[in-house]
């Protein structure tokens, strides 16, 4: 039955490891990019939404409000910022994305200052139980959000015009071009909606951390590995990488004594290396093939 | 001898009739950057040699990531193992030379075994994955507290000036570290300068195309890896020669990070471009501390990405585009 327990703590928070790995690979697709401010533009949407909710708005409103203005963050950032960096040499732009970050940190400390807050509940703190395993309604609401997010993801992408063009823009800007796709407004749509998918991840494991403008590097890290290991431009992979990670980490730190609080965050790193090293293109991305 | 034999075998152009103008301007240079130690203040001096420090870390990453392409998020985890090897080395009473010896080769050693298997990733499989040693390298100096002093760290006294110098201890640092950081330099420069180098860029360019033109790809990324780690153990040797101090705040995540920045800021392929971006990653901070405190962070992200947009070949890209542009004005 403990077992079952780790596994049930493993998915919660896998859960929101997804959330945010489904903001990188979203930004991946659109721009091709590894967008690391990620995890500090979630945590900009959750300082947005505990001041939302500081004026008396009720919870649920405050953080629909928040991922609408997450939505014009991502996208503003985009026009404003990074596309200058667009069709750049990599590094460049990844470089300018970690400059994104630290401006966005200096900000929270700026406008919120340095201290913790805390921020109110989704759900509520009931406990359910099943299979002999214990769950707040917060861990089975997060995986909930979760799934349903996913699967709106995959009918937006494969059964509308929009999320059409969005993956004809990524896949070749260029060719999307000529077809007559505004490319630009693509592109700030895909990042606009990473930013509302980071904003949910960061509204989801705000209820249980002390909110900190650095609050979401480590989640960031995971979601690296979860987003890598699903290949990168899949969003089904990055979930299931996602759980896995959560799973694995859950159960090998509970488990093995060596690991202890400071090492879990090498675990899904490991896990990554290993995998990585039979299957170099993720668990469900595409060998890159190309002509000469 | 053989810049002056090439300069007179070299048609009369303008050029070749402004190279003794411009070896007289590297003197210059020279003598004013060997003079301004024994006029600067020990905070100052320490600035610099730590300029000097990161831009030896600097320049090994530039080896890997500018050179060859692969984006590393790991370079910290080398300069850290280079301070830890040397804090060990000079605290068990072992000269300067045998410290550094143990600094580089723990640290090429490290970096041969991550290389073998970690360059057959690809773009940014290949940065996560180097994302794992500083995730390692921090809980693991945490523990090993018999050698590393765990969290606390380890002071030691690594070199003092001799008496014969007549100079103070943080003078005699500066052209220690400057002394090593060009050698360092002058053997990368020289080790770029020919089939590494083509190969590297090749590999940069497209690894299929390199491969199908007979460049043996992971040999030449395990070397490029493993310049990039031999760099990272000098910087170490030399960062505890700066400091005489090393904690796992070293080894953090934020440091590989800032090198990478630093790279880019810096200009990435130049051998300049690795000391101006050390020069910002250590200068830049103090500056927005005093215009003010509270906001430094988000003035030094900002002058960031100031940089980036204007100069997107960095900041040695932008003088060599004002030099050339100098010197048409000049010559019209």
């Amino acid at each position: 039955m403990i077992a079952v327990q780790q596994i049930v703590d493993g998915i919660t928070a896998g859960s929101i490891y997804a959330a945010l790995a489904l903001a990188l690979v979203l930004v991946y697709r659109s721009t091709g990019l590894v967008n690391f401010a990620q995890g500090q533009m979630a945590a900009v949407s959750v300082y947005i939404g505990w001041s939302l909710v500081e004026t008396g708005l009720p919870v649920w409103l405050a953080v629909l409000l928040t991922l609408l203005i997450s939505l014009v963050i991502g996208a503003l950032t985009e026009r404003l910022l990074i596309r200058r960096f667009e069709g750049q040499e990599p590094l460049v732009a990844i470089v300018a994305t970690v400059a994104v970050l630290i401006c966005f940190n200096g900000l929270i400390n700026l406008v919120w200052g340095g201290s913790v807050r805390a921020f109110p509940s989704l759900f509520p703190d009931d406990v359910v139980s099943f299979l002999g395993a214990r769950a707040t309604w917060g861990d089975v609401g997060t995986v909930a959000v979760l799934a349903g997010t996913v699967v709106i993801l995959q009918l937006f992408f494969l059964r509308t015009r929009l999320g059409l063009a969005l993956r004809t823009a990524a896949d070749n800007p260029s060719s999307a071009r000529l077809l007559g796709l505004p490319v630009g407004s693509l592109l700030l749509v895909g990042w606009g909606l990473a930013a509302v998918l980071g904003g949910l991840a960061g509204c989801l494991v705000a209820p249980s951390v002390p909110l900190q403008p650095n609050m979401m590097d480590t989640i960031l890290v995971y979601a690296l590995a979860a987003a890598v290991l699903g290949g990168l431009d899949s969003p089904l992979g990055a979930v299931v990488a996602a759980w896995l990670i959560g799973i694995v980490e859950t159960v090998a730190g509970a488990n093995i004594d060596v690991i202890g609080s400071d090492l879990r965050i090498a675990v899904p790193l490991v896990l990554l290396a290993l995998i990585l090293l039979v299957r170099p293109q993720g668990l469900f991305g595409h060998r890159d093939v190309e002509r000469l | 001898m053989t810049t002056t034999e090439r300069a007179s075998a070299a048609p009369a152009t303008l050029s070749a009739r402004a190279r003794p103008l411009r070896w007289i301007a590297y003197a210059v240079v020279a003598v004013v950057l060997l003079a301004i130690p024994q006029f600067a203040s020990p905070y100052t001096n320490l600035q610099l040699t730590l300029i000097l420090v990161y831009g030896v870390a600097i320049l090994g990453l530039d080896v890997l990531v500018g050179r060859a392409g692969q984006v590393s998020l790991g370079q910290s985890a080398f300069v850290g193992l280079g301070a830890y090897a040397a804090a060990y080395a000079f605290g068990h009473g072992w000269g300067p030379v045998a410290a550094l010896a143990l600094a580089v080769a723990l640290a090429g050693v490290v970096a041969v075994l991550v290389a073998i298997p970690a360059v057959r990733l690809r773009g940014f499989a290949f940065g996560i994955i180097t994302l794992a040693l500083p995730a390692f390298a921090v809980p693991l100096a945490n523990r090993l507290v018999d050698l590393t002093g765990g969290s606390q760290g380890v002071a030691v006294v690594a070199t003092t000036a001799p008496e014969w110098t007549g100079q103070a201890d943080d003078q005699w640092r500066v052209y220690l570290v400057g002394v090593v950081a060009a050698v360092v330099f002058w053997l990368v420069h020289n080790l770029l300068d020919g089939r590494l180098g083509r190969a590297l860029a090749a590999i940069r360019v497209n690894e299929a195309m390199a491969a199908a033109n007979g460049v043996a790809v992971h040999r030449n990324k395990v070397l490029a890896f493993t310049v990039a780690g031999l760099c990272g153990g000098v910087a170490g040797w030399l960062y505890l020669i700066a400091v005489q101090f090393v904690s796992p705040a070293i080894l953090q995540l934020n440091l590989a990070v800032s090198l990478l920045v630093a790279l880019v800021v810096g200009g990435t392929r130049s051998l300049l471009g690795a000391l101006l971006g050390a020069a910002f990653f250590v200068l830049v901070p103090n500056v927005t501390d005093n215009i003010s405190p509270g906001r430094s962070y988000l003035i030094f992200g900002i002058c960031l990405l100031v940089v980036l947009f204007f100069f997107p070949g960095g900041l040695a890209g932008a003088l060599r585009r004002f030099l050339t542009w100098t010197r048409h004005r000049l010559h019209r």
